[in-house]
């Protein structure tokens, strides 16, 4: 853990405000403290988004629930997020892993003693987590060699992609990760540690296959949607997208710039097909869609866009300290709202965009 | 017979007991090594990731030195200092080795501020590349702001320097796109990871000609076709350069 805590990490750009309703919603649906809601009180959108993700990361259908917090500690530490990192390995310490297991999954990723199955689980979650290039075809070969079938590694993409959400958006505003590097520390923890796996065990369910409904097959990034289709979490990130979309901090046209940015950045080319097809469906000429995906600059784009694109194309790579920075100094310039839509935009279509290679599976 | 045996039982659980005692705390020990091997080998791996992308740090570390190369489009980026050899002359060894470091200390900073890497100093040179370790599809836009950035932190330095009675510092930069290969290259015993290609000659060449045409900036026509059309630059006479067929069709940039 040691070299997690030399990340430089800012302070926190958000304060908290009390927000009952959203923690007992938080608390009743993911079994943990709900204080993390407090950050988020400023926008119902990211609000919803926040629980919504925290639950499908516990939710799986088809994979080992193990392998997943695995892969959720593994993709937090490439990240360098330091709150998701902190989080995951205290999670991971109630559930009763081993120092050694939780010493081989952070330093011992290539060399360690993993199963097959597991090796190359975790090798395609780091993959997808850095997508540079963005995964391809070739990537899935390892998994299908130890055997894992097409509903596998669609739900491994898809659960992946949920813990590229909760990274980013914690780095970006950079939650405080010292009371979770120190949880697993507590005396008291020992005592109770039982008590709070076993409950722990109980949210972190096996969900059941669920069909999109036929009107869920459209809107903005169904072809990313529609490829996690049969999964809880497409349902879910349907209602996300959708909502997003309609958001009052945000017009709907920045968010569609955003999100053709962030898949101009990761060469997501269905991602950016599709943004430009909104875009032109929103009023922009060609012309003007290009120079903005050229060059981050265009005389059409409002104030507000003007400031949030170069700083999308940041989200993509970045070391934490740095773009903690960038974000704390956009922050003063926008409403907290439109800030916190921002981020989660971003933090979305960061994640959504790496899964490009499960949407080319399914067509 | 019953206490002989009873003796026996209660040694061999002593016995068991002090057995399982030691296994434990070798075992302790033992994870105990290992983190810290396993810590030691992160800070390691952190303090090279200045030398080389982490996922060819992590290819080293995995199946050792290799002949890794990939081919990419770069913008490269080759700056000098213009009148050092004179400096050099009239200047305290320990002076000027404080000088540069300064210089190379704001350069670097100039230059990964807009996502390039620094390759290499070549004596008072420096080479840079934009899209080399990440995919970039904004390169040539970074590499020119770093070049913009460069300019403006070289007129501070040298307002620092003017201060403690030092003589100013003057620059020239050379920026150029195109196809090369990335990897690690090297003899045995040094290895970097570099990019090879026709486009750091043309960067290099381009660099020499600030000084022909008294600018501190130039950047060829290939770079320019990729930029932001509203970045301020002046055409400048095609001119012939070593290693390149046709004379280049070149730009300053104000």
């Amino acid at each position: 853990m040691a070299s997690m805590t030399q990340i430089e990490w800012e302070p926190c750009l958000l304060t908290q405000h009390p927000a009952p309703e959203l923690e007992r919603r938080f608390e009743r649906e993911t079994g943990r403290p709900g204080q993390l809601m407090r950050y988020l009180e400023g926008s119902p959108w990211l609000a919803d988004t926040m629980v919504r993700v925290s639950v499908q990361v516990m939710t799986a259908v088809h994979i080992d629930p193990n392998l997943v917090d695995q892969v959720g500690l593994v993709i937090s530490q490439d990240n360098s997020c330091r709150f998701c990192f902190g989080m995951q390995r205290a999670f991971l310490r109630v559930l009763g892993m081993s120092e050694k297991r939780i010493a081989q999954l952070e330093h011992e990723l290539l060399t360690g003693d993993f199963n097959p199955r597991e090796r190359a689980a975790l090798e395609f979650a780091r993959r997808l987590s850095r997508s540079k290039p963005l995964t391809s075809a070739s990537d899935l070969l390892p998994l299908r060699d130890v055997g894992f079938s097409d509903e596998e590694i669609i739900e491994l993409a898809g659960l992946a992609g949920m813990h590229l959400f909760l990274n980013r958006l914690s780095t970006f505003v950079a939650l405080p990760p010292q009371p979770m590097e120190n949880f697993p520390d507590q005396w008291w923890l020992r005592l109770l540690r039982p008590l709070i796996a076993a409950k722990f065990r109980r949210m972190r369910h096996r969900g059941k296959p669920v069909a999109l409904l036929e009107v869920d097959h459209s809107g903005p990034m169904s072809d990313f949607v529609n490829a996690l289709d049969g999964l809880p979490m497409a349902r879910d990130l349907r209602i996300m997208i959708d909502r997003l979309w309609a958001s009052s901090a945000l017009p709907a046209r920045t968010v569609t710039l955003l999100f053709a940015v962030v898949a101009r950045a990761l060469d997501s080319t269905r991602g950016e097909r599709e943004a430009r097809g909104l875009l032109v469906g929103q009023g922009f000429e060609r012309d003007d869609i290009d120079q903005i995906l050229t060059h981050l600059a265009s005389p059409v784009l409002s104030e507000v866009e003007a400031l949030l694109i170069p700083l999308a194309r940041e989200t993509v790579w970045y070391q934490p300290a740095q773009i903690q920075r960038r974000c704390a100094a956009l922050q003063s310039q926008l409403s907290n709202e439109q800030f916190l839509d921002f981020l989660g935009a971003v933090s979305l279509f960061n994640s959504l965009c790496r899964l490009e290679v499960i949407v080319g599976m399914r067509t | 017979m019953t206490l002989a045996l009873g003796v026996a039982l209660g040694v061999t659980i002593l016995v068991l007991a002090i057995v399982a005692w030691r296994a434990t705390r070798e075992s302790k020990l033992l994870l105990r090594r290992l983190e810290a091997a396993a810590t030691e080998l992160e800070n390691l791996q952190m303090a090279f990731s200045r030398f080389a992308p982490n996922e060819v740090i992590e290819r080293i570390i995995a199946e050792g030195v290799t002949d890794f190369g990939e081919k990419k489009e770069v913008t490269v980026l080759f700056a000098d200092l213009v009148g050092f050899t004179a400096l050099s002359e009239n200047l305290e060894p320990s002076v000027l080795v404080g000088v540069l470091n300064g210089y190379f200390e704001r350069m670097s900073r100039a230059i990964g501020d807009q996502r390039g890497y620094v390759s290499t100093f070549i004596g008072d040179g420096l080479l840079a590349f934009f899209g080399a370790t990440d995919p970039n599809p904004w390169q040539g836009n970074d590499a020119v702001h770093a070049a913009l950035a460069m300019r403006a932190a070289l007129a501070d330095y040298n307002r620092e320097l003017t201060k403690r009675g030092l003589p100013e510092l003057g620059i020239g930069i050379g920026l150029h796109r195109g196809t090369g290969v990335v990897g690690l290259v090297g003899s045995q015993q040094l290895k970097e990871f570099a990019f090879v290609g026709r486009a750091v000659n043309v960067a290099a060449r381009v660099q020499g000609l600030t000084r022909n045409f008294a600018v501190d900036i130039i950047l060829t026509e290939t770079l320019k076709q990729t930029i932001d059309p509203r970045f301020a630059t002046r055409a400048l006479p095609d001119t012939a350069v070593k290693g390149v067929e046709k004379p280049l069709a070149i730009h300053a940039l104000d």
